[in-house]
């Protein structure tokens, strides 16, 4: 690719996410401009290059911006908007944007009641859902009241006296009520009532009529579409929706986002991957022309976040990305979640001061930066960075979780939960919010809450493992292994290269007696595991499961390797190998291998008094017998 | 004058009016030969155009003279005749300079005197009013009479007549009191009586009409007799003076037409004999009078009104009762209203038919805006129970028309249904002021009532609406409602019963009957109530689906199978996603997981899921199919979502612990996901070739579907399949 074609794209991408930022902001999704702003912002510099070249029309120079005067280019734009809507559209938005602003949603919903235009569709709907969100969230009664039991109505019907209920009467409609309130219908009562699927019917109803529209309102339209079956856990239309929105208009990362969000399974992950890739043109290997390449190049980072794969590829793109946008928070967060991922925290808390340096009071992220000193028990550090992001903004979910990590750290567990609530007030969806909080619970030995609150992240969110994992860990506290089982699993299928995952799972079907698929389980976890000749734990566990389903052979096999383990790492003793070496000894004496036998109990050295003891006598007796 | 002059049962009032009669006796003479002439060959006649009767008519006869206007114009434009009326209001009435009706009409009437068919029967329909109003078309008749010139009687009868014209009854009654002495005409004792009627003085008018003997001598006077009769409450002697059955059904003038664009008497007292016998009980005898009254004369709305919305039609019988009416009687204002009267019909079947004659009013006639044709989209909203609509077209409707009684009921219903309790309190407080007489009003209060979940209440206004109102439908169902609201089921029965009784025509009462049987377990009444329902009106969906539900209960399944589908079929044929949609899923969902059939199964409680949003016993059933299929993962995630949302649930905790076992026992082999998912993921990794080849991933992704026989995108496949 030659110099002028970089340099046009680049600046192709510039232009469009300047657009995008600009067309955004003025439909009210203000997190995706923000995105995008910051995107331009963190961008390479092309001004050098640019005066060299025929081919620019507009002037990029960013002394133009500093002097003040208005972009060319953005003028065109805004006339271009005015175009599409006729004046009356345009006095519409011009009120509805600021009623809006104002945060009157009915009224901005009800001026919009008759609008055409897709875009003021878009702001009619999604003010409507606004309000609904609004009404509902004052409606609930404090959902952190937890331990709590939500409710016990009717109990102790079978499954086949439901039709009944259900055929009631449908008419009399005894119980709305009560209805109402599962199906978070809002109304104020003069009958105009409000639900998602309610919104939902209103948006299909106007996308069908404008079937092949392309604009930038359809694409809106089709997000928010998506949004909306989100709410109601229908992500397979949801997800269509976002593809189908990201299509039309990809400079929206908010909607990448939700996309992102509505898969479940790492399988899903790549059968999406491959679907944009054709979508977008990635497979002709022409590295990204297009400002939309650019666009799943971001998301591929985010998808590799959730659902890992190949760490190559990942930091291929990543180095690609690096190159356009230098400057990019998000991407440097990125980079550090990965290292975070990988447990690289040394790596990823460099990264982290760098972002901090580059841009001090963005707060995104922060709480995973808070997670990393928590970890490495830098506390200090911890403590100014708590400071350092209530001083920025208290009220941030952000904020919260930091300071919850910090009074964690100094073991006040009551005070991190109260933060942990805060944080959760401000933003309920706050997945890692709920599994710390879980954490802390179960330090302060309160399984039940604990329990409450995983399941709530898993809710929110089930493609955290942790959570899936800590809510397995909590039952099986509680001795309820069965359903511990089935969390493990869960966990495990959304890490199944954790070994960890699996030996939690060993241990399970272990303790439920399940030997066979205990032994699967451990054999996989030494499969994935690094150094698989020393993890004396697992082998040692092995050796036991064998022993118990009277396979002694495959037991000697799993002990002797377990002994051979510490030669392998240079003679660190731990309490398995002595064990083995124990057993190893009584079995070789019991099979009348006194040399084997005397030569294992000499190697006992340590543990406990009565192991010591046991050994000593075996190669007494062993010495003795071979004499 | 002798008794001969007062019309036959072919005739509307519009012929004895006093001043017809009088004025030019000649023009009576014309009359009377011509009519006898018509009755000798109107039977067989059938090349006459269709405006000849009203040429034929006595009132056109006199007009006659006035030559330009004699023929009224084929096809007299809807908008002029607005145009009459209203400059007959507006010119007349309010005018100050006008002295007396008769001037100002004579005035208004010079102008446009010629479609007289029209204001007439506009005038005759309502007997106890505006009954001068004949006597204006006389004076525009005669325009070169003086009425210096009349006779004494004449100018006292004038005077009467505009007396009455302008509710002065004290003067008309004194005035015609005079005249009927001084002239001992039986018209003039007609009038007095009428007179007496629009005074309330009911009893008055039957002694004057019986007192004489008028009524055996002119069916006019029977007519009149018998209204107030009826008014009085005395049924029996009402029935006496109309007589049991028609008698001039079989005479040759049956098939006569009218003549001068009034309503039979025929028909009307056909109409009286129907109302007598529905305030005695006896519906089908009713039905029947009342169906005679519409077939004689197709103009007699108020019989046609009666016999739709008090519900003594069943739909089929409704759309086969229009398919014999004559509408030919009309001109050109057949197709009107045919179309009119086609709106009026029941919304449950011949939909396009009712839409065909929805748009040709408006197209035609310009009626986008007429309370009548908006409630009969109305009507279709609320059938579709798509509330919502039907809410909003109501209140566009109540905007000009406050207290619009034809509307008010389903728009009360409306916001009863979408939970509205604010509007609900408002309307009905508005109506209690206005209308504290009047059976909707506590039908509204009731409803706010239920609305408000305060049940005795609701209970004692309804009751109150149906004293008011007999036939009020509505407030009948309300009644046993709140009832069975709050599970009195005996007392629930006898009001539906008694309902049913009342409403032959509407399927509601018998199925509402039939599902406090269901509740009651006693299955067979059940049915029986279903099958009288199912035999009124087959194409309501929540019937099939109580059918559905009860053969479900049987544990006949097949059964069960067939009547939920019928009523799928008839929901998504009214195109409406209601509540009854939903149910009607879950239960055939049910019943599919009863046959065995998993798929489908799971396939609707998906669909319902994602349609009604979570419920807890639609999650356990839905996990319990899966686990009968044996996946075991989706399982025990929907158990779980279902105890979340419930946890007291017991059978979701059962199948729980059941799908838990068996996931515990499943062997982890290379089929089991977990191992899958780790291959493929591992394979992922593993990758390291810069390249993404997506076929290899294509291969692993199908190689892992059959492999889990799981459908991890098995959502793209949704649409309902249900053959």
């Amino acid at each position: 690719m030659d110099a002028t074609a970089t340099i046009d794209f680049l600046n192709d991408v510039k232009s469009k996410l300047r657009r995008s930022a600009s067309d955004l902001s003025k439909w009210k999704l203000y997190n995706s401009a923000r995105w995008s702003s910051e995107a331009i912002l963190g961008m390479c510099d092309i001004t050098d290059l640019s005066t060299v070249n025929p081919y620019m029309e507009d002037d990029e120079s960013p002394l133009k911006g500093r002097k003040g005067i208005p972009d060319p280019e953005n003028n065109r734009r805004n006339s271009d908007d005015l175009d599409n809507m006729t004046g009356k559209e345009y006095d519409l938005y011009l009120l509805a944007s600021t009623l809006f602003d104002c945060k009157e949603f009915d009224r901005c919903a009800y001026y919009l009641t008759d609008a055409d235009h897709p875009c003021l569709k878009f702001l009619q709907l999604y003010s409507k859902y606004l309000s609904w969100d609004k009404k509902t969230q004052e409606n609930l009664e404090s959902t952190l009241a937890l331990g709590k039991s939500r409710g016990g109505e009717d109990d102790g019907n079978d499954i086949d006296g439901k039709i009944a209920n259900n055929a009631g009467l449908k008419r009399c409609d005894i119980d709305s009520d009560t209805n109402n309130k599962s199906q978070k219908i809002i109304d104020i009562g003069n009958g105009d009532t409000t639900s998602i699927s309610i919104l939902i019917k209103d948006l299909n109803k106007f996308l069908e009529l404008h079937d092949s529209d392309t604009s930038l309102g359809t694409a809106l339209l089709y997000y928010l579409r998506g949004i909306l079956y989100k709410s109601q856990d229908i992500n397979s239309t949801a997800m269509t929706s976002f593809l189908k929105s990201v299509t039309l208009y990809p400079h929206n990362w908010a909607c990448w986002w939700e996309l992102l969000n509505c898969l479940a399974r790492p399988d899903e992950s790549l059968l999406l991957l491959k679907l944009l890739n054709e979508k977008f043109g990635m497979d002709q290997h022409n590295s990204g022309s297009t400002s939309g390449q650019i666009m799943l190049r971001f998301f591929k980072l985010s998808l590799f976040q959730e659902f890992s794969g190949n760490i190559d590829d990942f930091i291929e793109e990543l180095d690609y990305l690096l190159n356009i946008f230098p400057n990019f928070a998000f991407l440097k967060t990125q980079h550090a979640l990965i290292n975070y991922h990988y447990m690289d925290y040394v790596n990823s808390e460099l990264i982290f001061d760098q972002i901090i340096k580059l841009d001090p009071y963005r707060l995104d992220d922060l709480d995973v930066y808070s997670n990393i000193l928590y970890v490495m028990q830098k506390s200090s550090k911890l403590a100014y960075l708590a400071q350092f992001a209530s001083g920025v903004d208290r009220y941030r979910p952000e904020s919260c979780c930091i300071v919850a990590n910090y009074y964690s750290a100094k073991q006040e567990h009551e005070k991190s939960i109260m933060y942990f609530r805060r944080a959760l007030t401000l933003n309920k969806s706050c997945t890692s919010a709920w599994t710390l909080m879980g954490h802390e619970f179960v330090e302060l030995k309160n399984s039940h809450a604990a329990i409450e609150c995983y399941r709530r992240a898993v809710d929110i969110n089930s493609r955290d493992f942790k959570a899936w994992y800590g809510l397995g860990q909590a039952y099986e506290v509680l001795d309820m292994h069965l359903y511990s089982l089935y969390y493990f699993q869960k966990a495990c299928s959304l890490k199944p290269l954790d070994k960890r995952m699996w030996q939690a799972l060993a241990s399970c079907y272990e303790k439920i007696g399940n030997s066979e698929e205990s032994i699967k389980c451990y054999v996989r976890a030494l499969q994935l595991s690094i150094n698989s000749d020393q993890d004396t734990s697992i082998l040692y566990r092995l050796a036991l499961l064998y022993e118990k389903l009277k396979d002694s052979e495959n037991c000697e096999n799993y002990m002797v390797k377990c002994v051979e383990a510490e030669q392998s790492s240079d003679g660190l003793v731990t309490d398995e190998t002595t064990k083995a070496r124990l057993w190893l000894a009584r079995y070789q004496a019991k099979h009348k291998k006194f040399a084997e036998a005397y030569n294992y109990a000499l190697g006992v050295t340590h543990g406990t008094s009565q192991e010591i003891e046991e050994a000593r006598s075996i190669a007494r007796e062993c010495r003795r017998r071979m004499e | 004058m002798s008794h001969g002059n007062t019309p036959s049962q072919h005739n509307s009032t519009i012929a004895i009016s006093p001043l017809v009669a009088n004025a030019s006796s000649q023009a009576q003479s014309q009359r009377q030969q011509q009519s006898g002439a018509r009755h000798w060959s109107g039977p067989t006649s059938t090349a006459q155009t269709p405006h000849n009767p009203v040429a034929y008519s006595p009132l056109v006869q006199k007009i006659q003279k006035n030559a330009s206007l004699a023929t009224p114009a084929p096809h007299v434009d809807n908008g002029s005749t607005a145009g009459l009326l209203a400059s007959m209001t507006k010119n007349g009435l309010f005018g100050p300079a006008i002295p007396s009706t008769l001037r100002k009409v004579s005035i208004g009437a010079r102008d446009i005197p010629h479609s007289t068919s029209k204001p007439n029967g506009l005038v005759t329909g309502n007997h106890d009013k505006d009954d001068g109003n004949p006597t204006a078309y006389i004076t525009a008749g005669m325009p070169g009479i003086n009425i210096a010139d009349l006779p004494a009687a004449e100018k006292l009868r004038l005077w009467r007549h505009d007396a009455l014209m302008q509710h002065h009854y004290r003067t008309a009654e004194y005035i015609g009191d005079k005249v009927y002495s001084m002239t001992q005409d039986p018209n003039d004792a007609f009038w007095l009586a009428q007179v007496y009627y629009s005074n309330g003085s009911y009893i008055r008018a039957v002694e004057l009409l019986s007192g004489d003997n008028l009524d055996s001598s002119s069916v006019m006077c029977r007519y009149l007799t018998a209204l107030c009769l009826i008014k009085l409450g005395k049924y029996d002697e009402a029935l006496d003076i109309v007589g049991e059955l028609n008698p001039f059904r079989d005479s040759p003038g049956h098939l006569v037409k009218n003549q001068d664009g009034g309503i039979k008497l025929e028909s009307s007292l056909c109409y009286l004999r129907g109302k007598i016998y529905s305030a005695q009980n006896s519906f089908e005898k009713a039905k029947e009078s009342l169906k005679e009254a519409v077939q004689v004369d197709v103009k007699n709305f108020e019989a046609f009104d009666e016999l739709i919305s008090n519900n003594l039609l069943t739909p089929n019988e409704e759309w086969d009762f229009l398919s014999t009416l004559d509408f030919s009687d009309l001109d050109d204002n057949e197709d009107l209203i045919r179309s009119l009267y086609v709106t009026r019909l029941s919304k449950y079947l011949n939909l396009e038919e009712v839409n065909k004659a929805h748009d040709f009013l408006v197209e035609e006639y310009k009626l986008k805006d007429n309370t009548g044709v908006i409630q009969s989209k109305v009507d279709m909203l609320f059938t579709q129970c798509k509330f919502t609509n039907c809410l909003k077209l109501c209140e566009t409707v109540l905007e000009k028309d406050e207290f619009n009684f034809t509307i008010l009921p389903t728009y009360i219903s409306c916001l009863y249904e979408l939970g509205g309790k604010n509007k609900l309190f408002l309307i009905s407080h508005k109506l209690a002021e206005n209308f504290p007489k009047h059976a909707t009003t506590w039908f509204g209060v009731g409803t706010y009532y239920m609305c408000i979940n305060k049940i005795s209440e609701a209970r004692k206004y309804f009751s109150k609406a149906s004293i008011l109102d007999p036939t009020f439908g509505q407030a009948w169902i309300g009644f046993a409602h709140t009832y069975a609201i709050e599970g009195e089921h005996e007392q629930a029965v006898s009001a539906y019963s008694t309902a049913s009784r009342f409403f032959p025509g509407t399927h509601l009462p018998n199925l509402f009957l039939g599902m406090q049987y269901l509740l009651m377990d006693t299955l067979s009444l059940a049915e029986e109530y279903f099958i009288l329902a199912y035999d009124v009106c087959p194409y309501d969906p929540l019937l099939l689906n109580e059918m559905g539900v009860l053969f479900f209960k049987k544990n006949d399944y097949l059964k069960a199978k067939k009547y939920l589908k019928k009523a799928w079929e008839a929901i998504k044929r009214l195109d409406s996603e209601s509540k009854s949609w939903v149910s009607i899923h879950t239960n055939l969902a049910h019943t599919y997981r009863k046959l065995g059939d998993n798929e489908r199964a799971v396939r609707c409680f998906k669909l319902v899921l994602e349609t009604a949003g979570k419920d807890t016993d639609t999650l356990c059933a839905l996990g319990f199919v899966y686990l009968r299929m044996n996946r075991i993962e989706k399982a025990i995630d929907s158990l779980h979502s279902s105890l979340a949302l419930c946890p007291s649930n017991q059978a979701a905790q059962d199948l729980l612990k059941q799908a838990l076992d068996v996931n515990l026992t499943t062997v982890l082999d290379e089929n089991h996901p977990l191992v899958v998912n780790s291959r493929i993921q591992e394979y992922g990794v593993g990758l390291t070739s810069k390249k993404r080849s997506s076929a290899n991933f294509d291969a692993s992704i199908i190689a892992k579907r059959l492999k889990q026989g799981q459908d991890s995108t098995d959502d793209e496949g949704d649409e309902m399949d249900l053959e």
